[in-house]
């Protein structure tokens, strides 16, 4: 476990920021939305792991 | 104990790195910190088992009974997971939905505490002259 994943969320928001900035000036409204929604999933899907991770760990120890 | 030392860095790094995507996406700066926490605690819970552990042994030789113990692990666990939940809901902003995360908490944490309330029940009662 170690502090990449935060990096690399951190990055992930910055680049879709950028990429729907650039699309959106570029006159391609629905194209950027779905970009930064691309972006949204894929954090989410990150983050879910390390939910899942977390609650089978404290299944284990607390006996669940 | 150079653990005291992550913790305090990754508490520190996610703190710098929300304060520097808060403006440009204000979603991916809740994620943050959510990852953060997990991180954090997911460097304890290694801890926590050697805990369990040893409080397993000293209740194995007090020859209490062992069920009691297991439910109150199991409100440990409960209580942790509860105040997570809601740390993350005050996070994003939803304070009342925080307050029905605690209070759901609560709520389960009485219902599984309820055999032993009984079991001290029977007991004040065999106690009592009848």
């Amino acid at each position: 476990m170690d502090v990449d994943i935060i990096f690399k969320i951190a990055a992930i928001g910055i680049l879709t920021a950028i990429i729907g900035q650039v699309l959106k000036q570029a006159g391609k409204d629905e194209i950027s939305t779905l970009a930064t929604l691309a972006g949204l999933i894929i954090v989410l899907l990150m983050v879910i792991n390390l939910i899942a991770d977390l609650f089978s760990s404290l299944k284990t120890i607390f006996n669940f | 104990m150079d653990i005291i030392f992550k913790i305090v860095a990754i508490g520190l790094i996610t703190c710098v790195t929300t304060i520097i995507v808060k403006p440009i996406r204000n979603d991916f700066a809740i994620l943050i910190s959510v990852v953060g926490g997990l991180i954090i605690l997911f460097l304890i819970i290694n801890y926590l088992t050697g805990i369990f552990n040893t409080l397993q042994n000293i209740i194995g030789i007090t020859n209490l009974n062992s069920s009691l113990y297991k439910i109150l692990l199991k409100i440990i666990g409960i209580g942790y997971l509860i105040e997570f939940t809601a740390g993350i809901c005050i996070d994003t902003g939803n304070n009342s939905l925080a307050d029905k995360v605690l209070l759901g908490g609560k709520i389960i944490i009485m219902v599984m505490a309820l055999p032993i309330i009984t079991s001290i029940l029977e007991i004040i009662m065999e106690l009592l002259p009848s």
